[in-house]
């Protein structure tokens, strides 16, 4: 099985090879005295957990691991694990990189497109299995529960947190959460993959270059922040990105611009922990309290 | 391993550094009128000029002849003007979270303070472009937001993934550079690049003459010839004929200029100078006793650093990164095709430089080339990019039995540097690994 370390990643691809292995699993809570032994201070805090459950062959059972160059720590793992086995220093599943471009030009979607295909060569995967799978995974997307939640709803945007734990603050504060955690961006098929193409490779990578969440998009933020509140019917924001996020904070300035255009009642919370082992809980329980419903 | 240094007193003073050649003087004085020259073709000609990363193919605006303001140059600009912290500030008042790693962001900085009264030339006009690469996940960030600012235009440029990993590649990166920087990456970026032609051609109405830009190409394998002959001449030469504060300038200068009549003399210069140096024996330091390598951008605010420990403990500098990289960085035997020798050149300055296993490859070769003693890698806490494969690289390093001191300190902070403190902790490492009395 070949499981997924990043965003945009081809998931129909991986189901027509009958390797999809979900989301990798990390184990947050560890210490990490070997990973802390390779890795620099500017990874994205998950990356410790990966490499120290790598070390300690919690992964063995794995054919391979995808990491996303649409991510910065995700693509400088695949050169870490890579250089580690190299010297022998770890063992495991062999780390593969799929080379997902995001610049919106014809020689970025070309490029996009050719990873699909040699990763389709690799895992021997023809155009008929994938574009059954692009055609499942279509169906599967349509048969998403869909339908608004009955109670107000908060928006939790920003850096895609761990799990649900601040979902779970918003959830007791009497607010539905929408926002991905982690694992569900990565998991996350984007929109609908095009059908009889007679090209599936070129249909799945054009998906995969168009899609506009992940830390290399190129979506206007303030459009997309204003589309997220209407898709799921928020009537507050938590704006929330951890002190590790130096890419997306840059949008900062636009996505608050927007919010205050919506004049939605908006908590901003910058430099924070991943793990929420600081103020942030308190202080979503307490602007949220303070939220008509 | 790992030391901390940033909670060091006030800073003491810094010293300057001896220098020794005159071709140093020269190539400064040309870089301090090149900026006048500049300055007069963007702000008072208003010339179409592009702002540029220091990793994209400046070599293309060259032959244009379009003028470029480098983003690390412009940077480094303001910063000797002291006047970073008072731009950093702004952009905080600005909404933007002071946590942004903030090497490549100075310059956004500068135009979102708006202030003609203080920035540098009144401040930059509007630029034909803006290019950088996509290396780390903020950049496009960055110089989006910069250009839609100055009212520019943004070219970004892929960084595709590369899975041809040859540790060895400096061996190779003259004459089989199609295979150790891939085809198909080779390949991607040549069309980003005739894409960014096309669009210069365009806007300014200059045209791309490719007999020029072969010319240019031929001459940079030249300059970077000399370049490369002249540390192939130190790594062998005791004691260390010159300082690294002089290897620099004199590597860099002609570097931003490369291809020029004045650059490839400049390089030409300076290598006959190394050469005497070593032909008649004169050192940097009467008192070689231990080869040092450093790692990381230079200290430029107290380039004393680097010669402080020669006297006492015969501790000499002869290495940095900067003058040993001209070769493989840059030399291509064309075979016919300029535009693919650039694009394998400008898809791998980065990765080279920063990622394993190129880096890490490349620097244990250097030791050994070198005759390496030790190693001094600056660990910068908030730059991204400097830190990138910095443990992989100390660890091995110390497992071909060079031994690595860690400084966790910010290089571009002069605020927190401590030249004493800095010193001793060098000479403290030098004798605890048993180098020095
Ligand atoms: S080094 Fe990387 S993270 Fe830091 S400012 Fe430059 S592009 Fe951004």
């Amino acid at each position: 099985m070949i499981a997924l370390a990043g965003p945009n990643l081809p998931h129909e691809l991986l189901a027509a090879a009958g390797k999809h292995g979900g989301a990798i699993a990390l184990g947050l809570d560890q210490p990490t005295p070997r990973a802390q032994q390779w890795l620099e201070s500017k990874f994205a805090p998950h990356a410790f957990a990966l490499v120290e459950s790598w070390a300690a062959g919690a992964y063995d059972h794995l054919d391979a691991v995808l990491f996303s160059r649409a991510d910065d720590t995700s693509q400088r793992l695949y050169y870490y694990l890579c250089e580690l086995q190299r010297r022998g220093l770890l063992a495991g599943p062999r780390p593969l990189i799929f080379d997902v471009g995001k610049i919106p030009r014809t020689s970025s979607r070309d490029l996009t497109v050719a990873a699909v295909r040699r990763l389709a060569g690799e895992l021997g995967v023809g155009d008929a299995a994938l574009e059954a799978a692009i055609v499942a995974g279509n169906r599967a997307r349509a048969g998403q529960p869909g339908g608004s939640p009955s109670g107000p709803v908060c928006l939790l945007h920003g850096t895609p947190p761990p799990d649900r734990r601040l979902h779970q603050v918003i959830e007791a504060a009497g607010f539905a959460a929408s926002g991905l955690t982690m694992e569900e961006l990565w998991l996350s098929p984007g929109p609908a993959v095009a059908e009889g193409t007679g090209d599936p490779a070129a249909a799945l990578g054009t998906q995969l270059h168009a899609r506009q969440q992940g830390a290399r998009s190129f979506a206007d933020p303030a459009a997309f922040i204003r589309q997220s509140v209407e898709t799921a019917g928020a009537s507050a924001v938590v704006l929330w990105r951890i002190e590790e996020d130096e890419a997306q904070t840059w949008q900062f300035p636009a996505e608050q611009r927007a919010l205050a255009e919506l004049g939605l009642p908006t908590l901003v919370l910058t430099r924070t922990d991943w793990q929420a082992r600081d103020g942030a809980p308190a202080a979503i329980a307490e602007f949220l309290a303070g939220v008509a419903r | 391993m790992t030391t901390a240094a940033n909670t060091a007193p006030p800073a003491s003073v810094n010293q300057r550094s001896r220098k020794m050649l005159a071709c140093t003087a020269e190539a400064t004085a040309y870089q301090k009128a090149f900026g006048q020259e500049l300055r007069r073709r963007v702000v008072e000609d208003r010339e179409p000029y592009a702002i540029v990363q220091a990793d994209t193919p400046h070599e293309l605006f060259h032959a244009m002849d379009i003028p470029i303001v480098t983003n690390q140059w412009w940077s480094a600009y303001i910063s000797a003007k002291q006047l970073s912290t008072r731009y950093f500030d702004k952009l905080v008042e600005a909404g933007y979270p002071a946590n942004s790693c903030k090497y490549c962001s100075l310059g956004l900085a500068c135009s979102v303070a708006n202030e003609s009264e203080t920035a540098p030339w009144g401040g930059l006009p509007t630029p034909t472009v803006m290019v950088a690469r996509l290396t780390c996940d903020c950049i496009q960030q960055v110089f989006g937001q910069w250009a839609n600012l100055l009212g520019s235009e943004f070219f970004p440029m892929e960084a595709p993934a590369w899975t041809d990993k040859d540790p060895q590649w400096f061996a190779h990166s003259r004459d089989e550079w199609r295979r150790v920087y891939q085809p198909d990456r080779i390949a991607h970026m040549v069309a980003e690049m005739q894409d960014l032609i096309a669009l210069l051609e365009n806007r300014t109405g200059r045209k791309f003459d490719e007999g020029k830009f072969h010319h240019l190409m031929e001459q940079i394998n030249v300059q970077e010839g000399y370049i490369w002959e002249a540390a192939q001449a130190i790594g062998k030469a005791r004691p260390c004929p010159v300082s690294i504060a002089e290897q620099m300038p004199n590597t860099m200068i002609p570097q931003w200029h490369r291809g020029s009549d004045w650059a490839v003399a400049h390089a030409k210069k300076f290598r006959d100078e190394v050469l005497e140096r070593i032909a008649t024996g004169q050192g940097t330091s009467g008192n070689e006793k231990l080869r040092l390598m450093w790692i990381g951008a230079g200290v430029w605010h107290d380039p004393g650093f680097y010669q402080a420990l020669e006297e006492s403990l015969g501790a000499v500098f002869v290495w940095s990164m900067y003058m040993p990289f001209a070769g493989p960085a840059y030399i291509r035997e064309l075979q016919g095709s300029p535009m693919e020798a650039l694009a394998s050149r400008v898809a791998s300055m980065n990765e080279t430089l920063h990622l394993p296993p190129w880096m890490n490859g490349w620097m244990v070769a250097e030791a050994q080339r070198c005759g390496i003693d030790a190693c001094v890698l600056l660990l910068p806490p908030d730059n991204r990019l400097s830190q990138s494969g910095t443990k992989l690289t100390a660890l091995a390093l110390e497992d071909a039995g060079v031994p690595v001191l860690m400084i966790d300190a910010d290089m571009v902070d002069a605020k927190i540097w401590d030249h004493d403190r800095m010193v001793g902790m060098v000479a403290d490492f030098l004798r605890e690994k048993g180098l020095a009395q």
